[in-house]
């Protein structure tokens, strides 16, 4: 048997601690990094930082976001505007520079320029929404000032807080005023946890909303039989359905299934009866209102694969880790009128009593969450 | 132990020898009898990582008060900007944790407060790349970071890998999930990255892309990366030096371990067998003990040789098993506290808790650290027989292992940072 041991003598990490603070100290003074003569080289910096990718050659990516890290408070919102075609790694990278620019400030940042910035709904969602965090901190009347006009934005994070405001605001209405505040609410929200709250509350005083219906989601599916998928085989193999054999799903003999789910669920164990490591097929035929990229949407606490229009989209082999609405995104492209999506779910033979369900939900938005497929009625639909 | 007010003639003598070993030998050459690379050097006045200085989860020279509540004994407490299942760690006069916040989860913190005071020294908020979801008991921000003085990592469930220096500056960053496009677990990754012999350790399983990284902690480039089972699992690396084979890292899932060279990647052992998916393997004199069926005590290097023994009165829920000197403690799903002897597995003693376990245990002086998850933290006595000599409530639901230095205690709640007072 080895000897294992700890040696607690080691080097004290107080010595690298002090090199630290030491590195402080001096490297100001020491730093190649020379902050940005002009604006539009300020620019140019942070725009090489937005396009970071990759592991190598973080240095000077580190070295760059120095350089923007010593900029004076009237370029940081001329700055954020380069989020605009930011990497996620850029935005991250140039993100740290210019928040630690903006520490440098407390609250002396240019406030209009911050705001102006955060009302030009044409620039970056992420700068805009840097901007008003800025903002936030520092003027916080000024800041929700402006969430009266972001109702219809292009930022997610700040709808949000424009929609939780409004919602805010219906508090001392009467009942009929609140109704229609919440109904304005619900036609701008995109999150979900923000719809339930909106429709919860319309329940509460009577008035019932289809969720599944403002969620958008696809409810009219064929169903396949079931294939094997025992030990998990099936999700790679290629049945009938993927060839194109079964791609006539309305005279094949699948069977038609519609979801009464709030959510908008397709249950394959009631469609199929229960059954443990088997896979089954889903098609909808959906109307787009016109052509060009959009987004799949699909939860399942199984694996599944989508096909639109018979061209393959996303799959994800993961079984019963969990469950949620959008729960995995892909875009593609899709035309002008009807067009195909095809799901393959897959169920294996995990014996828990959580991993029973052998189901998805599919929706087809904009990038934002806007529901933009509808289903015409079929021959045939349940 | 380091004296936190060491005269700048004994910082000079520190940085002289070290400058030498440095200079003379280089970080390969140091002694394999250093343990487990320059990050893990115990010292009393720091945290630096999950479960502590080696990740023992033991401070056997630290004792605390015995006595606080939300009005007692706190020097201070602070508001976080956001959620965590993540431990803070110490790191010179600082106290540094992660956090997540915003209506997707995908605003990833890093912060920085004053040891003395609480004050934010710094903050650091960077996008997540991968994906977000996780069960509403953990967070993003589930994986302790880890320092080895010079620089912080957090891994978080998005499997977004920063380093910054001790001012919060970025130094690195790896979005892993963008390189491994199926890595990621919607229940949310829990993971803790190690920094050992200059080598950042990440351990990403899950039933996509599961892989380990050794990545090299000053420039954020892999060392190495193996793909690993697609099994799903949240346990930690933990850092092990080899007389053999040097720093090592010893990577678990459930069908058994990995002894792997930090530096190099090159497995040096496996052992086949059931291994729990959360609480971590303890390494102790060259043993493994395994939490599984109960607890496991495997041999290190021993090939396809069985257990030395297997106890089933010992076992694990989700916290780690903790072992120090001649005792070996867990606290099973019951929140039922059972201390064994590491020799041969034999229970000494139980003592039931109340509520249930998230965090793991640790030691300090000679009594055992529990914080339940209801907020109460019960210290118990390990001389004998255990025995709970208090109890202490504070509000608030507690799922990260609990840190110590310089005898105060670190407590994070779902919103709050508390600094229990040293005695």
């Amino acid at each position: 048997m080895a000897c294992f041991c700890i040696d607690p003598t080691a080097l004290p990490r107080r010595f690298f601690l002090t090199l630290a603070c030491l590195s402080a100290v001096i490297r100001p003074a020491i730093s190649a990094e020379v902050p940005p003569q002009s604006m539009a080289e300020a620019i140019s910096i942070c725009r090489e930082l937005s396009r970071a990718s990759g592991p190598d050659g973080q240095a000077d990516m580190a070295a760059k976001a120095d350089q923007i890290a010593e900029l004076p408070a009237e370029w940081l919102a001329p700055c954020l505007v380069a989020f605009d075609d930011a990497t996620p790694a850029g935005a991250n990278w140039l993100r740290s520079g210019l928040d630690r620019a903006a520490d440098r400030f407390g609250d002396r940042l240019p406030l209009e320029e911050l705001a102006t910035l955060v009302g030009d709904a044409t620039q970056s969602p992420r700068g805009r929404s840097l901007a008003f965090l800025w903002l936030t901190g520092q003027d916080r009347a000024k800041a929700d000032g402006l969430l009266d006009t972001l109702l219809d934005d292009p930022s997610l994070d700040l709808r949000r807080q424009a929609v939780e405001k409004l919602l805010a605001s219906a508090g001392g209405q009467e009942q009929a005023a609140h109704k229609k505040t919440y109904r304005r609410g619900l036609a701008a929200a995109r999150d979900i946890d923000q719809i339930e709250q909106i429709v919860g509350w319309l329940a509460e005083h009577g008035e019932q909303v289809d969720v599944a219906e403002v969620l958008g989601f696809v409810r009219q599916w064929r169903v396949s039989e079931a294939f094997d998928n025992a030990k998990g085989i099936g999700f790679e193999k290629i049945y009938p359905p993927q060839t194109g054999e079964l791609a006539q799903p309305d005279t094949s003999g699948w069977k038609a299934v519609a979801s009464t789910d709030k959510h908008g669920a397709i249950d394959l164990n009631a469609a199929l009866e229960t059954k443990k490591g088997v896979l089954a097929y889903a098609v909808a035929i959906i109307e787009m209102p016109r052509a060009g990229a959009a987004q799949v949407r699909i939860g399942s606490p199984c694996a599944v694969a989508v096909w639109v229009n018979g061209l393959p989209v996303m799959a994800h082999e993961i079984y019963h880790a969990s469950e949620a609405i959008d729960q995995y995104i892909a875009t593609t492209d899709f035309s002008a009128g009807t067009n195909s999506v095809m799901v393959k779910c897959c169920q294996n033979e995990q014996t828990e009593p959580w991993a029973v369900d052998w189901k998805f939900q599919l929706r087809i938005c904009d990038s934002l969450g806007l529901p933009l497929a509808t289903q015409l009625k079929r021959a045939g639909d349940e | 132990m380091n004296n936190p007010n060491k005269t700048s003639r004994q910082i000079m003598a520190a940085c002289v020898v070290a400058g030498f070993v440095l200079l003379c030998a280089g970080a390969n050459c140091l002694s394999p009898v250093w343990g487990t690379g320059l990050a893990e050097a115990a010292d009393a006045s720091e945290w630096p990582e999950f479960r502590g200085s080696f990740g023992r989860g033991a401070a056997e020279d630290e004792t605390i008060r015995s006595h606080w509540s939300e009005t007692e004994g706190i020097a201070w407490k602070v508001d976080l900007p956001g959620k965590g299942a993540s431990s803070p760690i110490v790191v010179g006069d600082l106290v540094v944790l992660t956090a997540s916040s915003g209506a997707r989860e995908d605003q990833l913190h890093i912060l920085a407060l004053d040891k003395e005071t609480g004050r934010t020294r710094w903050q650091r908020t960077f996008w997540a790349t991968g994906r977000t979801l996780c069960h509403p008991t953990s967070a993003v921000a589930a994986g302790t970071p880890a320092s080895d003085g010079r620089r912080i990592v957090a891994l978080y469930s998005s499997c977004d890998l920063v380093a910054v220096d001790l001012e919060g500056r970025l130094l690195w960053q790896r979005n892993l999930a963008i390189e491994h496009p199926r890595s990621g677990n919607d229940v949310g990754m829990g993971s803790s990255p190690r920094i050992i012999d200059d080598t950042v350790v990440v351990q990403i399983d899950c039933q996509g892309d599961a892989f380990a990284s050794g990545i090299d902690s000053t420039t954020g480039v892999d060392r190495w990366s193996v793909p690993r089972a697609k099994i799903a699992g949240w346990a930690s690396p933990l850092a092990v030096t080899t007389p053999n084979h040097g720093a090592c890292v010893l990577l678990q899932n459930s069908r058994g371990l990995e002894l792997r060279q930090a530096k190099s990647g090159s497995l040096e052992w496996s052992w086949k067998g059931e291994c729990a998916g959360i609480p971590v393997t303890a390494e102790s004199g060259g043993i493994f003990y395994v939490p599984s069926d109960g607890i496991a005590a495997v041999a290190s290097m021993a090939k396809d040789a069985p257990p030395l023994w297997r106890s089933t009165k010992l076992s694990c829920g989700i916290a780690s098993p903790l072992v120090w000197g001649n005792s070996i403690a867990c606290i099973n799903r019951a929140g039922v506290l059972g201390i064994a002897d590491p020799r041969d597995g034999q229970l000494r003693g139980q003592i039931r808790l109340a509520g249930s376990f998230w965090a793991s245990p640790i030691l300090v002086g000679n009594v055992i650290v529990a914080a339940n998850k209801e907020g109460k933290t019960f210290l118990v006595s390990v001389d004998n027989e255990p025995t709970i000599v208090a109890e202490n409530q504070l509000p608030g639901t507690f799922i990260a292992t609990p840190a110590v230095a310089d005898g105060s205690l670190y407590l994070r709640s779902d919103s709050l940072l508390w600094k229990v007072a040293a005695p």
